[in-house]
Protein backbone atom coordinates (compact mmCIF):
# COMPACT_ATOMS: atom_id res chain seq x y z
CA UNK A 1 0.00 0.00 0.00
CA UNK A 2 1.32 3.83 -1.04
CA UNK A 3 -0.74 6.33 -0.07
CA UNK A 4 0.16 9.93 -0.65
CA UNK A 5 -2.23 12.85 1.60
CA UNK A 6 -2.26 16.34 -0.51
CA UNK A 7 -4.23 19.40 0.25
CA UNK A 8 -4.24 22.92 0.83
CA UNK A 9 -2.05 24.16 3.61
CA UNK A 10 -3.39 23.59 7.30
CA UNK A 11 -6.18 21.34 6.12
CA UNK A 12 -4.69 18.57 8.54
CA UNK A 13 -2.75 16.61 5.81
CA UNK A 14 0.46 15.73 8.43
CA UNK A 15 -1.78 14.76 10.83
CA UNK A 16 -4.69 12.40 9.20
CA UNK A 17 -0.83 11.26 7.32
CA UNK A 18 0.37 10.74 10.67
CA UNK A 19 -2.74 8.67 12.49
CA UNK A 20 -2.84 6.31 8.84
CA UNK A 21 0.75 5.75 9.54
CA UNK A 22 0.27 5.03 13.12
CA UNK A 23 -2.79 3.31 12.52
CA UNK A 24 -1.44 0.82 9.97
CA UNK A 25 1.63 -0.06 12.14
CA UNK A 26 -0.18 -0.84 14.94
CA UNK A 27 -1.53 -3.36 13.41
CA UNK A 28 1.00 -5.03 12.17
CA UNK A 29 2.54 -3.27 8.58
CA UNK A 30 6.11 -2.13 8.83
CA UNK A 31 6.05 1.33 7.46
CA UNK A 32 7.74 4.23 6.17
CA UNK A 33 6.23 7.41 6.75
CA UNK A 34 7.93 9.85 4.47
CA UNK A 35 7.49 13.73 4.73
CA UNK A 36 7.54 15.35 1.41
CA UNK A 37 6.88 18.70 2.52
CA UNK A 38 9.21 21.63 2.44
CA UNK A 39 7.72 22.49 6.19
CA UNK A 40 8.43 19.39 7.48
CA UNK A 41 6.11 18.39 10.77
CA UNK A 42 5.07 14.69 10.28
CA UNK A 43 7.87 13.64 12.86
CA UNK A 44 5.79 15.54 15.43
CA UNK A 45 2.14 14.13 14.47
CA UNK A 46 3.96 10.53 14.29
CA UNK A 47 4.96 11.44 17.97
CA UNK A 48 9.08 11.65 17.55
CA UNK A 49 10.17 14.55 19.56
CA UNK A 50 10.20 18.42 17.91
CA UNK A 51 14.22 18.22 18.19
CA UNK A 52 14.52 15.11 16.56
CA UNK A 53 12.01 15.77 13.76
CA UNK A 54 14.05 19.02 13.39
CA UNK A 55 17.57 17.37 13.03
CA UNK A 56 16.34 14.97 10.35
CA UNK A 57 18.42 15.86 6.99
CA UNK A 58 16.33 16.45 3.88
CA UNK A 59 16.95 13.20 1.48
CA UNK A 60 16.85 15.27 -1.40
CA UNK A 61 19.19 17.96 -0.12
CA UNK A 62 21.93 15.61 1.15
CA UNK A 63 21.83 13.84 -2.55
CA UNK A 64 22.19 17.17 -3.95
CA UNK A 65 24.67 18.38 -2.01
CA UNK A 66 26.74 15.23 -3.04
CA UNK A 67 26.68 13.77 0.52
CA UNK A 68 25.84 10.22 -1.23
CA UNK A 69 28.38 9.10 -3.94
CA UNK A 70 26.43 7.16 -6.27
CA UNK A 71 22.69 6.47 -6.39
CA UNK A 72 21.91 4.60 -3.17
CA UNK A 73 18.71 1.69 -2.80
CA UNK A 74 15.60 3.45 -0.60
CA UNK A 75 16.31 1.13 1.96
CA UNK A 76 19.82 2.48 2.07
CA UNK A 77 18.45 6.06 2.19
CA UNK A 78 15.99 5.24 4.82
CA UNK A 79 18.86 3.20 7.00
CA UNK A 80 20.55 7.13 6.71
CA UNK A 81 18.95 9.77 6.78
CA UNK A 82 15.76 8.03 8.49
CA UNK A 83 14.75 7.88 12.03
CA UNK A 84 12.61 5.56 14.24
CA UNK A 85 8.94 6.69 15.11
CA UNK A 86 6.75 5.05 17.44
CA UNK A 87 4.89 1.69 16.33
CA UNK A 88 8.13 0.54 14.50
CA UNK A 89 7.55 3.07 11.59
CA UNK A 90 10.88 4.54 9.97
CA UNK A 91 10.21 8.41 9.00
CA UNK A 92 12.14 10.11 6.61
CA UNK A 93 12.13 13.72 4.88
CA UNK A 94 12.29 14.22 1.83
CA UNK A 95 13.07 17.85 1.49
CA UNK A 96 14.72 20.23 3.93
CA UNK A 97 14.82 24.08 2.66
CA UNK A 98 17.50 25.62 5.27
CA UNK A 99 20.30 27.93 4.70
CA UNK A 100 19.26 28.76 1.12
CA UNK A 101 20.88 30.63 -1.28
CA UNK A 102 18.88 33.41 -2.01
CA UNK A 103 18.79 35.11 -5.69
CA UNK B 1 4.94 50.72 5.03
CA UNK B 2 5.80 47.84 2.96
CA UNK B 3 4.80 44.57 4.49
CA UNK B 4 5.36 40.17 3.15
CA UNK B 5 3.25 37.99 5.05
CA UNK B 6 4.69 34.66 5.74
CA UNK B 7 4.03 31.18 7.40
CA UNK B 8 2.99 28.21 7.46
CA UNK B 9 0.25 26.85 5.22
CA UNK B 10 -3.56 27.58 6.47
CA UNK B 11 -1.84 29.69 9.12
CA UNK B 12 -4.04 32.96 8.05
CA UNK B 13 -1.57 35.05 5.99
CA UNK B 14 -4.25 35.96 3.09
CA UNK B 15 -7.12 36.69 5.52
CA UNK B 16 -4.94 38.94 7.38
CA UNK B 17 -3.01 40.18 4.77
CA UNK B 18 -6.41 41.20 2.69
CA UNK B 19 -7.74 43.15 5.84
CA UNK B 20 -4.81 45.38 6.52
CA UNK B 21 -4.46 46.16 2.76
CA UNK B 22 -7.84 47.57 3.01
CA UNK B 23 -7.63 49.18 6.40
CA UNK B 24 -4.27 50.79 5.46
CA UNK B 25 -6.39 52.08 2.29
CA UNK B 26 -9.49 53.40 4.50
CA UNK B 27 -7.00 55.10 6.52
CA UNK B 28 -5.93 57.31 3.27
CA UNK B 29 -2.94 55.42 1.80
CA UNK B 30 -2.41 54.07 -1.37
CA UNK B 31 -1.74 50.08 -1.18
CA UNK B 32 -0.31 47.55 -4.06
CA UNK B 33 -1.42 44.34 -2.56
CA UNK B 34 0.19 41.46 -4.42
CA UNK B 35 -0.91 38.01 -4.14
CA UNK B 36 2.63 35.68 -4.72
CA UNK B 37 1.14 32.37 -3.27
CA UNK B 38 1.21 29.74 -5.54
CA UNK B 39 -2.73 28.80 -4.00
CA UNK B 40 -3.81 32.17 -4.46
CA UNK B 41 -6.41 33.62 -1.64
CA UNK B 42 -5.68 37.56 -1.24
CA UNK B 43 -8.42 37.83 -3.60
CA UNK B 44 -11.36 36.48 -1.54
CA UNK B 45 -10.14 38.29 1.85
CA UNK B 46 -9.48 41.75 -0.51
CA UNK B 47 -13.34 41.26 -1.22
CA UNK B 48 -13.26 40.61 -4.71
CA UNK B 49 -15.55 37.64 -4.48
CA UNK B 50 -13.24 35.20 -6.97
CA UNK B 51 -9.35 34.13 -7.43
CA UNK B 52 -7.98 33.99 -10.89
CA UNK B 53 -8.05 37.03 -12.11
CA UNK B 54 -5.24 40.66 -11.90
CA UNK B 55 -1.92 38.10 -13.20
CA UNK B 56 0.35 40.00 -15.46
CA UNK B 57 0.60 38.43 -18.80
CA UNK B 58 3.31 35.57 -18.86
CA UNK B 59 3.83 37.00 -22.88
CA UNK B 60 5.96 39.79 -20.74
CA UNK B 61 8.21 37.39 -19.27
CA UNK B 62 10.79 34.92 -21.32
CA UNK B 63 13.27 32.16 -20.28
CA UNK B 64 17.06 33.29 -21.69
CA UNK B 65 19.62 30.66 -22.13
CA UNK B 66 21.70 31.12 -19.15
CA UNK B 67 19.56 33.64 -17.41
CA UNK B 68 16.53 31.74 -16.81
CA UNK B 69 12.70 33.46 -17.12
CA UNK B 70 13.13 37.23 -17.63
CA UNK B 71 10.82 40.16 -18.25
CA UNK B 72 11.16 40.05 -21.98
CA UNK B 73 11.39 44.52 -22.19
CA UNK B 74 12.65 47.08 -19.39
CA UNK B 75 8.78 48.20 -18.54
CA UNK B 76 8.33 49.76 -14.91
CA UNK B 77 6.98 48.38 -12.25
CA UNK B 78 5.05 50.98 -11.86
CA UNK B 79 3.85 51.14 -15.51
CA UNK B 80 2.32 47.25 -15.16
CA UNK B 81 1.25 48.15 -12.19
CA UNK B 82 -1.35 50.91 -13.74
CA UNK B 83 -1.93 48.62 -16.54
CA UNK B 84 -2.34 44.87 -14.99
CA UNK B 85 -3.44 45.92 -11.62
CA UNK B 86 -7.43 45.63 -10.59
CA UNK B 87 -9.34 47.60 -8.49
CA UNK B 88 -10.23 46.07 -5.53
CA UNK B 89 -12.40 48.37 -2.59
CA UNK B 90 -11.73 50.67 -0.43
CA UNK B 91 -9.15 51.75 -3.31
CA UNK B 92 -6.68 49.07 -2.94
CA UNK B 93 -4.98 48.12 -6.20
CA UNK B 94 -4.17 43.95 -6.48
CA UNK B 95 -2.21 42.32 -8.62
CA UNK B 96 -1.91 38.63 -8.46
CA UNK B 97 1.72 37.24 -9.91
CA UNK B 98 1.55 33.41 -7.75
CA UNK B 99 1.54 30.43 -10.39
CA UNK B 100 -2.65 30.34 -11.88
CA UNK B 101 -2.63 26.92 -13.40
CA UNK B 102 -3.47 26.85 -17.01
CA UNK B 103 -3.10 30.45 -17.02
CA UNK B 104 1.20 31.19 -16.38
CA UNK B 105 3.83 28.73 -16.91
CA UNK B 106 5.43 28.11 -13.72
CA UNK B 107 8.70 29.30 -13.90
CA UNK B 108 7.29 32.83 -15.83
CA UNK B 109 6.25 33.76 -12.17
CA UNK B 110 10.22 34.47 -11.39
CA UNK B 111 10.55 37.38 -13.86
CA UNK B 112 7.82 39.17 -12.17
CA UNK B 113 9.61 39.00 -8.69
CA UNK B 114 11.32 42.23 -9.99
CA UNK B 115 8.02 44.14 -9.77
CA UNK B 116 7.57 43.50 -6.06
CA UNK B 117 11.38 44.54 -5.83
CA UNK B 118 11.57 47.31 -7.83
CA UNK B 119 8.18 49.36 -7.50
CA UNK B 120 8.99 52.34 -5.68
CA UNK B 121 6.08 54.90 -6.24
CA UNK B 122 6.27 57.50 -3.42
CA UNK B 123 3.71 57.78 -0.71
CA UNK B 124 2.54 53.58 -1.89
CA UNK B 125 2.21 50.93 1.07
CA UNK B 126 2.76 47.06 -0.28
CA UNK B 127 1.33 44.23 1.31
CA UNK B 128 2.46 40.72 -0.09
CA UNK B 129 0.89 37.56 0.58
CA UNK B 130 3.52 34.91 0.33
CA UNK B 131 3.49 30.91 -0.39
CA UNK B 132 3.67 28.65 2.58
CA UNK B 133 6.64 27.26 3.83
CA UNK B 134 10.22 28.52 3.41
CA UNK B 135 10.67 28.48 0.26
CA UNK B 136 9.58 31.64 -1.37
CA UNK B 137 11.03 33.77 1.67
CA UNK B 138 14.03 32.11 0.64
CA UNK B 139 14.32 32.88 -3.17
CA UNK B 140 13.81 36.48 -2.19
CA UNK B 141 10.45 37.21 -2.81
CA UNK B 142 10.54 39.09 0.87
CA UNK B 143 12.86 41.25 -0.84
CA UNK B 144 10.68 44.04 -0.71
CA UNK B 145 9.81 43.99 2.38
CA UNK B 146 10.76 46.00 5.00
CA UNK B 147 8.69 43.97 7.76
CA UNK B 148 8.12 40.80 7.87
CA UNK B 149 5.01 39.51 9.64
CA UNK B 150 5.28 35.43 10.61
CA UNK B 151 1.65 34.39 11.10
CA UNK B 152 0.87 31.16 13.59
CA UNK B 153 -1.47 29.52 15.21
CA UNK B 154 -0.64 28.64 18.44
CA UNK B 155 0.33 25.28 17.69
CA UNK B 156 3.94 23.51 18.24
CA UNK B 157 4.26 22.70 14.32
CA UNK B 158 3.64 26.29 13.75
CA UNK B 159 6.10 27.21 15.86
CA UNK B 160 8.54 24.92 14.53
CA UNK B 161 7.71 26.54 10.82
CA UNK B 162 8.56 30.16 12.50
CA UNK B 163 11.43 29.11 13.45
CA UNK B 164 11.88 27.60 9.81
CA UNK B 165 11.04 30.67 8.28
CA UNK B 166 12.95 33.06 10.10
CA UNK B 167 16.10 31.27 9.38
CA UNK B 168 15.11 30.86 5.40
CA UNK B 169 14.81 35.04 5.23
CA UNK B 170 17.97 36.41 4.50
CA UNK B 171 18.94 38.95 7.27
CA UNK B 172 18.59 42.22 5.81
CA UNK B 173 19.50 45.74 7.80
CA UNK B 174 16.56 47.88 7.81
CA UNK B 175 14.12 44.82 7.85
CA UNK B 176 11.94 44.37 11.51
CA UNK B 177 10.58 40.83 12.00
CA UNK B 178 7.17 40.14 14.05
CA UNK B 179 4.93 37.87 15.14
CA UNK B 180 1.30 37.30 15.15
CA UNK B 181 -0.58 34.51 16.53
CA UNK B 182 -3.82 33.78 14.99
CA UNK B 183 -6.87 31.77 15.59
CA UNK B 184 -5.86 32.21 19.25
CA UNK B 185 -8.90 30.24 21.22
CA UNK B 186 -7.15 29.98 24.89
CA UNK B 187 -3.28 30.05 26.43
CA UNK B 188 -0.21 30.90 24.47
CA UNK B 189 1.30 27.69 23.38
CA UNK B 190 4.57 27.43 25.82
CA UNK B 191 7.32 27.68 23.40
CA UNK B 192 6.19 30.94 22.33
CA UNK B 193 8.74 32.86 23.97
CA UNK B 194 11.70 30.74 22.61
CA UNK B 195 10.86 32.18 19.18
CA UNK B 196 12.40 35.21 20.42
CA UNK B 197 10.20 37.09 18.62
CA UNK B 198 7.98 40.64 19.06
CA UNK B 199 4.42 39.39 19.15
CA UNK B 200 2.62 42.03 16.96
CA UNK B 201 -0.77 40.99 17.81
CA UNK B 202 -2.73 38.29 19.15
CA UNK B 203 -5.96 37.41 16.95
CA UNK B 204 -8.51 35.61 18.14
CA UNK B 205 -10.44 33.08 17.08
CA UNK B 206 -13.32 34.63 15.52
CA UNK B 207 -16.51 32.57 14.10
CA UNK B 208 -17.29 35.36 11.79
CA UNK B 209 -13.47 35.65 10.63
CA UNK B 210 -14.12 31.36 10.09
CA UNK B 211 -17.38 32.25 8.26
CA UNK B 212 -15.96 34.74 5.95
CA UNK B 213 -12.94 32.50 5.21
CA UNK B 214 -16.13 29.68 4.32
CA UNK B 215 -18.04 32.12 1.84
CA UNK B 216 -14.53 33.59 0.40
CA UNK B 217 -15.61 36.84 1.63
CA UNK B 218 -13.29 39.66 3.29
CA UNK B 219 -13.37 39.76 7.26
CA UNK B 220 -13.88 43.24 6.97
CA UNK B 221 -17.24 43.36 4.94
CA UNK B 222 -18.66 40.54 7.04
CA UNK B 223 -17.47 41.38 10.55
CA UNK B 224 -15.49 44.99 10.76
CA UNK B 225 -16.00 45.26 14.74
CA UNK B 226 -15.41 41.81 15.57
CA UNK B 227 -12.64 40.37 17.91
CA UNK B 228 -10.53 39.55 14.82
CA UNK B 229 -10.81 42.26 12.50
CA UNK B 230 -10.40 44.74 15.45
CA UNK B 231 -6.84 42.31 16.33
CA UNK B 232 -5.70 42.87 12.92
CA UNK B 233 -6.42 46.82 13.34
CA UNK B 234 -3.83 46.45 16.60
CA UNK B 235 -1.69 44.64 14.20
CA UNK B 236 -1.77 47.77 11.89
CA UNK B 237 -1.07 50.17 14.69
CA UNK B 238 1.90 47.62 15.44
CA UNK B 239 3.43 47.33 12.26
CA UNK B 240 2.99 51.32 12.04
CA UNK B 241 5.39 51.85 15.30
CA UNK B 242 7.43 49.17 14.00
CA UNK B 243 8.50 49.63 10.33
CA UNK B 244 10.73 51.34 9.36
CA UNK B 245 9.58 51.55 5.26
CA UNK B 246 7.79 53.89 4.91
CA UNK B 247 8.43 55.26 1.30
CA UNK B 248 9.00 58.95 0.74
CA UNK B 249 11.05 59.91 -1.75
Amino acid sequence: MKIGVFGKGGIGKTTIAAIIARELARRGRPVVALDCDTNPNLGIALGVPPERTERLAGIRQALGEGKVEHAPVAAELLERFGTDAPEGIRLAVVNRIENPNPG
Amino acid sequence: MRVAFVGKGGSGKSTIAGTIARLLARDGAKVLALDVDTLPGLAFSLGMGKIGDGGLPEGLAEKREGKGWVMREEISAEALVDEHALDAPDGVRFLQLGKLPGRVRPGSTTAFRHVVDSFRRPGWSLVGDLAAGPRQGSFGWAGFATAVVLITEPTAAGLLAVGRLRRALPARAGTVLGLVLNKVREARPPALEAAGLPVWAEVPYDEAVAAAEREGRAPLDVAPDGPGVMAMRELLSALRDADPGTITA
